[in-house]
Protein backbone atom coordinates (compact mmCIF):
# COMPACT_ATOMS: atom_id res chain seq x y z
CA UNK A 1 0.00 0.00 0.00
CA UNK A 2 1.72 3.22 -1.08
CA UNK A 3 1.85 6.34 1.03
CA UNK A 4 -0.99 8.69 0.28
CA UNK A 5 -0.21 12.15 1.53
CA UNK A 6 -2.53 14.24 -0.55
CA UNK A 7 -4.27 11.18 -1.98
CA UNK A 8 -8.03 11.21 -2.36
CA UNK A 9 -8.20 14.98 -2.20
CA UNK A 10 -11.61 15.90 -0.85
CA UNK A 11 -13.42 16.81 -4.03
CA UNK A 12 -12.66 19.04 -6.93
CA UNK A 13 -14.72 22.06 -5.94
CA UNK A 14 -13.04 22.49 -2.59
CA UNK A 15 -9.33 22.27 -2.18
CA UNK A 16 -7.93 20.76 0.97
CA UNK A 17 -6.61 24.18 1.96
CA UNK A 18 -10.06 25.78 1.68
CA UNK A 19 -11.64 22.97 3.70
CA UNK A 20 -9.01 23.40 6.39
CA UNK A 21 -9.68 27.13 6.50
CA UNK A 22 -13.43 26.57 6.77
CA UNK A 23 -12.98 23.91 9.45
CA UNK A 24 -10.75 26.27 11.38
CA UNK A 25 -13.59 28.75 11.21
CA UNK A 26 -15.92 26.25 12.88
CA UNK A 27 -17.53 24.60 9.81
CA UNK A 28 -18.07 21.03 10.95
CA UNK A 29 -19.24 19.80 7.54
CA UNK A 30 -16.00 21.05 6.00
CA UNK A 31 -14.08 19.21 8.70
CA UNK A 32 -15.98 15.99 7.95
CA UNK A 33 -15.35 16.32 4.23
CA UNK A 34 -11.72 17.01 4.80
CA UNK A 35 -11.18 14.13 7.21
CA UNK A 36 -13.43 11.53 5.64
CA UNK A 37 -11.01 11.31 2.73
CA UNK A 38 -8.54 9.68 5.11
CA UNK A 39 -10.96 7.90 7.44
CA UNK A 40 -10.71 4.40 5.95
CA UNK A 41 -6.95 4.30 5.99
CA UNK A 42 -6.80 5.82 9.44
CA UNK A 43 -9.19 3.16 10.71
CA UNK A 44 -7.03 0.41 9.18
CA UNK A 45 -4.01 1.83 10.97
CA UNK A 46 -5.89 1.76 14.28
CA UNK A 47 -6.97 -1.81 13.67
CA UNK A 48 -3.37 -2.81 13.08
CA UNK A 49 -2.08 -0.97 16.13
CA UNK A 50 -4.85 -1.99 18.50
CA UNK A 51 -5.78 -5.39 17.14
CA UNK A 52 -9.38 -5.03 18.24
CA UNK A 53 -12.22 -3.69 16.14
CA UNK A 54 -14.42 -2.24 18.87
CA UNK A 55 -11.46 -0.50 20.48
CA UNK A 56 -10.37 0.81 17.08
CA UNK A 57 -13.87 2.21 16.52
CA UNK A 58 -13.80 3.96 19.87
CA UNK A 59 -10.33 5.39 19.33
CA UNK A 60 -11.23 6.48 15.78
CA UNK A 61 -14.01 8.66 17.17
CA UNK A 62 -11.61 10.10 19.73
CA UNK A 63 -9.04 10.83 17.02
CA UNK A 64 -11.58 12.80 15.01
CA UNK A 65 -12.74 14.68 18.10
CA UNK A 66 -9.16 15.64 18.97
CA UNK A 67 -8.51 16.67 15.40
CA UNK A 68 -11.64 18.83 15.39
CA UNK A 69 -10.65 20.46 18.67
CA UNK A 70 -7.10 20.94 17.53
CA UNK A 71 -7.54 22.06 13.96
CA UNK A 72 -7.47 25.68 14.99
CA UNK A 73 -3.81 25.16 15.82
CA UNK A 74 -2.97 23.35 12.57
CA UNK A 75 -0.41 25.51 10.81
CA UNK A 76 0.30 23.36 7.78
CA UNK A 77 3.87 22.54 8.76
CA UNK A 78 3.08 18.99 7.75
CA UNK A 79 0.31 17.71 5.50
CA UNK A 80 -3.12 17.43 7.06
CA UNK A 81 -2.94 13.68 6.56
CA UNK A 82 0.35 13.39 8.45
CA UNK A 83 -1.03 15.57 11.24
CA UNK A 84 -4.16 13.41 11.50
CA UNK A 85 -2.15 10.19 11.46
CA UNK A 86 0.08 11.49 14.24
CA UNK A 87 -2.99 12.08 16.40
CA UNK A 88 -4.11 8.52 15.61
CA UNK A 89 -0.77 7.01 16.65
CA UNK A 90 -0.78 9.03 19.88
CA UNK A 91 -4.34 8.01 20.69
CA UNK A 92 -3.66 4.36 19.93
CA UNK A 93 -0.64 4.35 22.23
CA UNK A 94 -2.62 6.19 24.88
CA UNK A 95 -5.37 3.58 24.66
CA UNK A 96 -2.86 0.76 24.99
CA UNK A 97 -1.25 2.39 28.01
CA UNK A 98 -4.61 3.14 29.58
CA UNK A 99 -5.70 -0.44 29.36
CA UNK A 100 -2.26 -1.47 30.65
CA UNK A 101 -2.16 -4.44 28.41
CA UNK A 102 -1.03 -5.52 25.04
CA UNK A 103 -3.56 -6.05 22.28
CA UNK A 104 -5.94 -8.90 22.94
CA UNK A 105 -5.53 -12.43 21.76
CA UNK A 106 -6.82 -11.75 18.28
CA UNK A 107 -3.82 -9.83 17.06
CA UNK A 108 -3.98 -7.37 14.21
CA UNK A 109 -6.73 -9.08 12.29
CA UNK A 110 -4.88 -12.38 12.09
CA UNK A 111 -7.73 -14.03 10.25
CA UNK A 112 -7.99 -11.24 7.73
CA UNK A 113 -4.37 -10.72 6.81
CA UNK A 114 -3.12 -12.30 3.63
CA UNK A 115 0.33 -12.72 2.21
CA UNK A 116 0.75 -12.03 -1.50
CA UNK A 117 -0.59 -15.05 -3.32
CA UNK A 118 0.90 -16.45 -6.43
CA UNK A 119 -1.08 -18.37 -8.99
CA UNK A 120 1.71 -20.89 -8.88
CA UNK A 121 1.28 -21.45 -5.16
CA UNK A 122 0.32 -25.01 -4.48
CA UNK A 123 -1.84 -25.98 -1.47
CA UNK A 124 1.21 -26.89 0.61
CA UNK A 125 2.75 -23.51 -0.12
CA UNK A 126 -0.49 -21.75 0.73
CA UNK A 127 -0.65 -23.62 4.02
CA UNK A 128 2.90 -22.47 4.81
CA UNK A 129 1.93 -18.89 4.00
CA UNK A 130 -1.11 -19.23 6.21
CA UNK A 131 1.04 -20.33 9.11
CA UNK A 132 3.53 -17.57 8.43
CA UNK A 133 0.93 -14.79 8.40
CA UNK A 134 -0.50 -16.04 11.68
CA UNK A 135 2.97 -16.17 13.20
CA UNK A 136 3.65 -12.65 11.91
CA UNK A 137 0.41 -11.34 13.33
CA UNK A 138 1.20 -12.87 16.72
CA UNK A 139 4.74 -11.52 16.69
CA UNK A 140 3.59 -8.01 15.77
CA UNK A 141 0.99 -8.05 18.53
CA UNK A 142 3.66 -8.97 21.06
CA UNK A 143 5.78 -5.92 20.26
CA UNK A 144 5.74 -2.93 22.62
CA UNK A 145 3.60 -0.15 21.09
CA UNK A 146 6.49 2.08 19.88
CA UNK A 147 8.11 -0.82 18.05
CA UNK A 148 4.81 -2.02 16.63
CA UNK A 149 4.06 1.50 15.45
CA UNK A 150 7.43 1.64 13.65
CA UNK A 151 7.03 -1.62 11.75
CA UNK A 152 3.37 -1.00 10.91
CA UNK A 153 4.04 2.50 9.55
CA UNK A 154 7.15 1.56 7.57
CA UNK A 155 6.62 -2.00 6.40
CA UNK A 156 2.86 -2.53 6.42
CA UNK A 157 1.64 0.98 5.57
CA UNK A 158 4.58 1.67 3.30
CA UNK A 159 5.49 5.17 4.46
CA UNK A 160 8.98 6.45 3.82
CA UNK A 161 11.25 6.57 6.83
CA UNK A 162 10.89 10.35 6.92
CA UNK A 163 7.09 10.28 6.81
CA UNK A 164 6.84 7.42 9.30
CA UNK A 165 9.18 9.16 11.75
CA UNK A 166 7.14 12.33 11.48
CA UNK A 167 3.91 10.47 12.17
CA UNK A 168 5.47 8.58 15.07
CA UNK A 169 6.67 11.90 16.46
CA UNK A 170 10.36 10.96 16.71
CA UNK A 171 13.51 11.82 14.81
CA UNK A 172 14.60 9.66 11.91
CA UNK A 173 17.52 8.13 13.81
CA UNK A 174 15.28 7.10 16.69
CA UNK A 175 12.71 5.77 14.27
CA UNK A 176 15.28 3.64 12.42
CA UNK A 177 16.45 2.23 15.72
CA UNK A 178 12.89 1.29 16.66
CA UNK A 179 12.30 -0.26 13.26
CA UNK A 180 15.49 -2.29 13.53
CA UNK A 181 14.55 -3.51 17.01
CA UNK A 182 11.06 -4.39 15.84
CA UNK A 183 12.34 -6.40 12.89
CA UNK A 184 14.88 -8.20 15.06
CA UNK A 185 12.19 -9.21 17.54
CA UNK A 186 9.78 -10.40 14.88
CA UNK A 187 12.59 -12.25 13.13
CA UNK A 188 13.56 -13.95 16.40
CA UNK A 189 9.94 -14.86 17.12
CA UNK A 190 9.43 -16.50 13.75
CA UNK A 191 12.84 -17.96 13.13
CA UNK A 192 15.27 -17.54 10.24
CA UNK A 193 14.57 -20.98 8.85
CA UNK A 194 10.86 -20.29 8.41
CA UNK A 195 11.50 -16.84 6.94
CA UNK A 196 14.17 -17.94 4.51
CA UNK A 197 12.04 -20.87 3.34
CA UNK A 198 9.02 -18.60 2.86
CA UNK A 199 11.12 -16.10 1.00
CA UNK A 200 12.05 -18.70 -1.56
CA UNK B 1 32.71 -16.63 11.90
CA UNK B 2 35.30 -15.12 9.60
CA UNK B 3 36.51 -11.56 9.94
CA UNK B 4 36.70 -9.62 13.14
CA UNK B 5 34.23 -9.80 15.98
CA UNK B 6 33.70 -6.09 15.42
CA UNK B 7 32.71 -6.67 11.80
CA UNK B 8 30.29 -9.39 12.82
CA UNK B 9 28.67 -7.40 15.59
CA UNK B 10 28.45 -4.34 13.36
CA UNK B 11 26.92 -6.34 10.53
CA UNK B 12 24.31 -7.86 12.79
CA UNK B 13 23.35 -4.39 13.97
CA UNK B 14 22.97 -3.07 10.44
CA UNK B 15 21.02 -5.82 8.67
CA UNK B 16 17.82 -3.79 8.81
CA UNK B 17 19.54 -0.67 7.47
CA UNK B 18 21.10 -2.73 4.69
CA UNK B 19 17.72 -4.06 3.63
CA UNK B 20 16.36 -0.51 3.73
CA UNK B 21 19.04 0.47 1.25
CA UNK B 22 20.11 3.21 3.63
CA UNK B 23 23.71 2.24 4.20
CA UNK B 24 26.34 4.38 2.54
CA UNK B 25 28.21 2.58 -0.21
CA UNK B 26 31.27 2.03 1.96
CA UNK B 27 29.25 0.45 4.78
CA UNK B 28 27.30 -1.62 2.30
CA UNK B 29 30.55 -3.04 0.93
CA UNK B 30 31.75 -3.75 4.46
CA UNK B 31 28.64 -5.78 5.21
CA UNK B 32 28.78 -7.50 1.80
CA UNK B 33 32.39 -8.52 2.40
CA UNK B 34 31.63 -9.90 5.83
CA UNK B 35 28.42 -11.70 4.86
CA UNK B 36 30.10 -13.43 1.94
CA UNK B 37 32.10 -15.49 4.39
CA UNK B 38 29.82 -15.48 7.42
CA UNK B 39 26.97 -17.97 7.21
CA UNK B 40 25.25 -16.37 10.18
CA UNK B 41 25.10 -12.91 8.64
CA UNK B 42 24.30 -14.28 5.18
CA UNK B 43 21.31 -16.12 6.63
CA UNK B 44 20.42 -13.02 8.64
CA UNK B 45 20.32 -10.91 5.51
CA UNK B 46 18.10 -13.37 3.69
CA UNK B 47 15.81 -13.67 6.71
CA UNK B 48 15.55 -9.90 7.09
CA UNK B 49 14.66 -9.49 3.42
CA UNK B 50 12.06 -12.24 3.67
CA UNK B 51 10.63 -10.69 6.81
CA UNK B 52 10.19 -7.27 5.24
CA UNK B 53 8.60 -8.86 2.17
CA UNK B 54 6.21 -10.89 4.30
CA UNK B 55 5.21 -7.96 6.50
CA UNK B 56 4.68 -5.78 3.42
CA UNK B 57 2.27 -8.43 2.24
CA UNK B 58 0.05 -8.12 5.30
CA UNK B 59 -2.45 -6.01 3.40
CA UNK B 60 -5.57 -8.06 3.91
CA UNK B 61 -7.25 -5.16 5.66
CA UNK B 62 -7.23 -3.17 2.44
CA UNK B 63 -11.01 -3.36 1.99
CA UNK B 64 -11.85 -2.28 5.52
CA UNK B 65 -14.05 0.81 5.80
CA UNK B 66 -14.18 3.28 8.64
CA UNK B 67 -17.29 2.96 10.80
CA UNK B 68 -20.18 5.30 10.06
CA UNK B 69 -19.98 6.53 13.65
CA UNK B 70 -16.51 8.00 13.23
CA UNK B 71 -17.72 11.63 13.38
CA UNK B 72 -20.35 11.13 16.10
CA UNK B 73 -18.32 12.80 18.85
CA UNK B 74 -17.35 15.66 16.57
CA UNK B 75 -21.01 16.31 15.75
CA UNK B 76 -21.94 16.20 19.43
CA UNK B 77 -19.17 18.62 20.33
CA UNK B 78 -20.08 20.96 17.49
CA UNK B 79 -23.80 20.87 18.33
CA UNK B 80 -23.16 21.51 21.99
CA UNK B 81 -21.14 24.62 21.34
CA UNK B 82 -18.24 22.99 23.09
CA UNK B 83 -15.87 25.49 24.72
CA UNK B 84 -13.08 23.67 22.96
CA UNK B 85 -14.39 24.47 19.52
CA UNK B 86 -11.81 25.19 16.81
CA UNK B 87 -12.05 28.90 17.40
CA UNK B 88 -11.36 28.60 21.09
Amino acid sequence: MPPLAGQRAPGSADTEASLIARAQGGDVSAFERLSSAYADRLFMLLLRLLGDRSEAEDVAQEVMLRAWRGIGGFRGNSSYFTWLYRIAVNEANRALEKSARRPPGTPIGADELQLPASAADDPARQAENNELRQALARALAELPPPLRTAIVLRDVEGFSTQEAAEIAGVGQAAFKSRLHQARLRVRAAIGDEVLVTSGG
Amino acid sequence: MPGSIDDHRWSQQHLSHYVEGELPQRDRRRLDRHARDCADCWRGLRAMRALVYAVQGLDGLAGVRAPATIFDRVRLAAAGGSPSSPNA
